[in-house]
């Protein structure tokens, strides 16, 4: 059974009509229904107009909605036309029809008007996704976004006009700005006040859109073509319009897309970075969303990209699947591909030492280093600091058929010094970062040394660099 | 109401113009066949399945239906393209929106046509439960210097789909072309490989493969073939994936019949990297182990140096001379002879009383680990094996 939000007009001489038991009503169909749908919250604002014939005096009109997930607080009634010549008299709900209200409508005119519902409903979400499929050569990739919606509410939605909110809204500090109050006050209010602010800022954050979507009316006819989605930056989020009316009934879902791009340009890196992708080394394609890489038109929202290649044989290879955050205009794209198995990556132990022993003797708090010329060490003395050295080989085998950029962070707790002649950066206070190619057949030994401070040595909690040939 | 299909995999034209999807529940439908079949196999975690139809199409919008009913097809991944059209004609098609039915393992493409024609077009998607793996069958040599391997792809086809000819790819090596039924599995011979040389190697290894009798301290000594993935071995063409290997022996010139020696997994083996292969334990090659001497020599208060001995007595009662690898874990030693680890790097120096010749094999070293090689005749003709004496003088420094 489809649920479904009924207007009726009930057609009765004096208010309250709805007491009786024989009922006369006629159903206005809608003229046009949006969907705003705000992914972050699982709200809908859904606001639809309907065409009604009123007569001078009292009108009631019962609005029903079972079975649906519509928010009865926020069910609203305006006049598009005759504004003036009509009133809301009251609005009752009833006690024992739960899903249902009435409004008492007083006109002065006997005529058509125009009015517009909203409400919000829960149970529709939508999802961003993405497909890349990289050329042969790996030198350029095309990316096609897509959006689909998903339509759990209990109400069909036909031909209605879409509308896709992206990025996550904090809505009581949205609300509060727009309504120009504290939001410490905003949390005090009861939470039918906060519902009343948090529509009325919902309302206004789509009026531009609405402008916007209105003058980029659609052509009457045209060739069968994907559907434009429109994006528009609004405030913290964009907006994304689907062209024309869609109809997306319960239960369903619909996927369409959002853009296209061919051609982008793409880079190839290897990385090592064990907190983000593991004890492994993995390919990654690395690309950026902007004008220059043939993207940048919209930010991207979160979503799985799922990533192919060109095999060259007239077919593809499936690469992986990865769920992107949300990627704002200008902002890198990095897509991991897993482990290579044409590249090995080992790190191998060279050598391991110690130095710089120092001895605590007794609890005298005398310290005395170890091999210091003329100093006896008493025998009841206990290390208490020393410095370990490790001598390691970070071994790289390239068997691909291309040079290839290899780019390792290693994070060492403690005191730590890093010697090399790798020209290594610190990725952060404890986390050492570098980077080197490696020849197609090649296999490179990049090397370094750990100078671990411990015990009473340990005098700080950081990574220091320092320039340094090291030999195994 | 879920729509009910004959088969698995259904692919379906709709040759109406489109009013709203799906309410029109009385259809004149088309049934585009397979043209054309890849299974993608390159990727070690998923299947990606290509099939091309010819899909009849009348200028506008066009509904496609696609349902995969009791297969493991994961929705998000299935791909639409339009490869051509099916003839010389200009046809520009394009997909519009796609749509998911409720509780269906369906979806409805809205394809739009600039005319009335047929467009080739590609569908995939990423199949479950059609797994591979691979398997390798090595007959070596009756001297055991080379072998013959073979290696196989097997295909499972469990996914509740069949395929008929079906061009297959690894991600290596050659195509197939062949159907696979339902439930089927297919072993595919991807190459064979002739004159490969191996090693067999004799390891001695406490750590790693512990005592045959630790009362009598007598280390269990496992046998390995080993191949080396590189082009002198008439390998190194690609790495050698992970799979079972089954090793046989050639038969005499009179007994042709090969002989089964044993099989073993063989790891994921990268270019010029080993395949070792346990065949099982050499109890003809005895090695005794002993600590022998372990000295602690104070530096000053709690720090010590550790001056460690190893003796091995071993003797070979084969008849044939072998080459020992003995391998020996610094951190191993330390916990023998301190009784425990500190979780300290161990700092260590040869001593020059270690009598393995040549030292240490530099390339299979690291610093924790040691390898060194030991050459033993073969037993004499009187049928008693020598016992060699060897040891292994290692300094443990800077210990507490």
């Amino acid at each position: 059974m489809t649920a479904r939000s009924i207007l009726t007009l009930l057609l009765l001489l004096s208010a309250p009509a709805w007491a009786r038991n024989v009922d006369l009503s006629t159903v206005p169909k809608r003229d046009t229904v949006q969907l705003t749908i705000y992914n972050s919250e699982d709200l809908t604002l859904v606001r639809e107009t309907r065409t009604i014939t009123f007569k001078k005096g009292a009108n009631p009109l019962q609005f029903s909605w079972a079975n649906t997930l519509i928010d009865p607080t926020s069910v609203e009634l305006k006049f598009l036309s005759n504004g003036e010549q009509l009133e809301v008299l009251d609005t009752t709900f009833p006690h024992d029809k739960p899903q249902m209200l009435y409004w008492n409508v007083q006109s002065s005119f006997d005529g058509e008007a125009k009015i517009e519902i909203t409400y919000f409903t829960s149970g529709i979400s939508w999802s961003a996704d993405y497909v890349a499929v990289a050329d042969r050569e790996e030198k350029a990739i095309g990316i096609e976004g897509f959006v689909k919606v998903i339509n759990n509410s209990g109400e069909d939605y036909e031909d209605a006009q879409v509308r896709l909110v992206v990025g996550k809204i904090n809505l009581v500090e949205k609300i509060a700005e727009l309504a120009q109050i504290n939001a410490p006050d905003f949390s005090r209010m009861d939470e039918s006040k906060q519902n009343y602010y948090r529509f009325s800022a919902m309302r206004k954050s789509i009026d531009s859109a609405d402008r916007y979507f209105d003058a980029q009316a659609a052509p009457a006819t045209r060739p069968p073509a994907p559907k434009e989605i429109v994006k528009e930056g609004l405030s913290e989020y964009f907006i994304y319009s689907i062209e024309g009316t869609e109809t997306v009934r319960n239960g369903w879902s619909k996927r369409m897309r959002s853009f296209a791009a061919s051609a982008v340009p793409l880079k190839i890196q290897y990385r090592y970075r064990p907190a983000e992708y593991g004890d492994q080394l993995v390919r990654m394609y690395l690309l950026t969303n902007d004008k220059d890489s043939k993207l940048g038109t919209t930010p991207l929202p979160d979503g799985a990209v799922r990533v192919f290649r060109d095999n060259g044989r007239d077919g593809l290879s499936y690469l992986a699947s990865q769920s992107v955050k949300y990627v704002p205009i200008g902002d890198k794209i990095e897509l991991n591909l897993g482990r290579d198995p044409s590249v090995t990556f080992e790190l191998v132990k060279l050598l391991a030492s110690r130095d710089e022993i120092w001895m605590e003797r007794g609890a005298a708090n005398t310290f005395l280093r170890v091999g210091q010329p003329g100093v006896q060490i008493a025998v009841n003395s206990w290390v208490v600091g020393w410095d370990d050295h490790e001598i390691y080989a970070q071994r790289v085998r390239n068997y691909t058929a291309k040079p290839i950029e290899v780019e390792v962070r290693r994070t060492f707790p403690g005191h730590v010094v890093f010697r090399s002649s790798l020209k290594p950066t610190l990725f952060d206070y404890q986390t050492a970062q570098f980077t080197a190619g490696v020849q197609v057949g090649q296999k490179v030994d990049l090397l370094f040394e750990i100078v671990r401070h411990q015990g009473r040595n340990a005098k700080q909690n950081n990574v220091t660099l320092e320039a340094a040939e090291i030999k195994p | 109401m879920p729509r009910s299909l004959p088969i698995p995999l259904a692919f379906i034209a709709i040759c109406l113009c489109l009013a709203p999807i799906a309410q029109a529940r009385i259809k004149l439908i088309t049934l585009p066949p397979r043209e054309r079949v890849e299974i993608q196999l390159d990727n070690p975690g998923a299947t990606l399945v290509e099939e091309e139809r010819i899909v009849p199409l009348i200028k506008g919008e066009n509904q496609v239906d696609f349902s995969w009913a009791n297969t493991q097809i994961n929705p998000e991944t299935i791909l639409f393209r339009v490869i051509a059209p099916a003839a010389e004609q200009k046809l520009d098609v394009k997909v519009l929106s796609v749509s998911y039915p409720p509780n269906e393992a369906a979806l409805v493409w809205s394809v739009g046509a600039s005319d009335s024609g047929s467009a080739r077009v590609r569908i995939s998607y990423i199949l479950g439960n059609l797994s591979k793996n691979f398997a390798y069958r090595a007959v070596a040599t009756r001297d055991e210097s080379k072998l013959v391997l073979a290696q196989y792809m097997r295909l499972q086809n469990l996914a509740n789909e069949e395929y008929g000819k079906t061009e297959m790819w690894a991600g290596f090596g050659k195509e197939f072309l062949k159907p696979i039924g339902l439930n089927e599995t297919k072993e595919m011979l991807m190459a064979k490989f002739a004159n490969v040389p191996i090693r067999k190697t004799y390891t001695a290894s406490l750590s790693e493969f512990g005592y045959l009798d630790q009362p009598q301290q007598k280390l269990r000594i496992p046998m390995h073939y080993v191949v080396k993935n590189d082009k002198a071995s008439a390998l190194g063409t690609a790495p050698l994936p992970e799979g079972k290997v089954r090793i046989f022996i050639e038969g005499t010139e009179k007994e042709k019949a090969t002989t089964f020696l044993g099989e073993d997994w063989g790891r994921f083996t990268p270019i010029d990297d080993e395949m070792r292969l346990y065949l099982g334990v050499a109890q003809d090659i005895v090695v005794k182990r002993t600590i022998d001497r372990n000295d602690k020599i104070r530096i000053a208060g709690n720090l010590f140096d550790h001056a460690v001995t190893i003796k091995y007595e071993i003797e070979n009662f084969k008849d044939s001379p072998v080459t020992l690898d003995i391998v020996e874990n610094l951190r191993q030693i330390r916990t023998e002879v301190r009784g425990s680890d500190n979780g300290r790097d161990v700092q260590w120096e040869l001593g020059k009383d270690t009598t393995f010749e040549g030292g240490p094999d530099k390339e299979k070293s690291t610093f924790e680990k040691q390898v060194f090689h030991v050459k033993l005749p073969a037993r004499g003709a009187d049928g008693k094996a020598e016992k060699f004496l060897h040891k292994l003088q290692i300094t443990l420094k800077n210990e507490w």
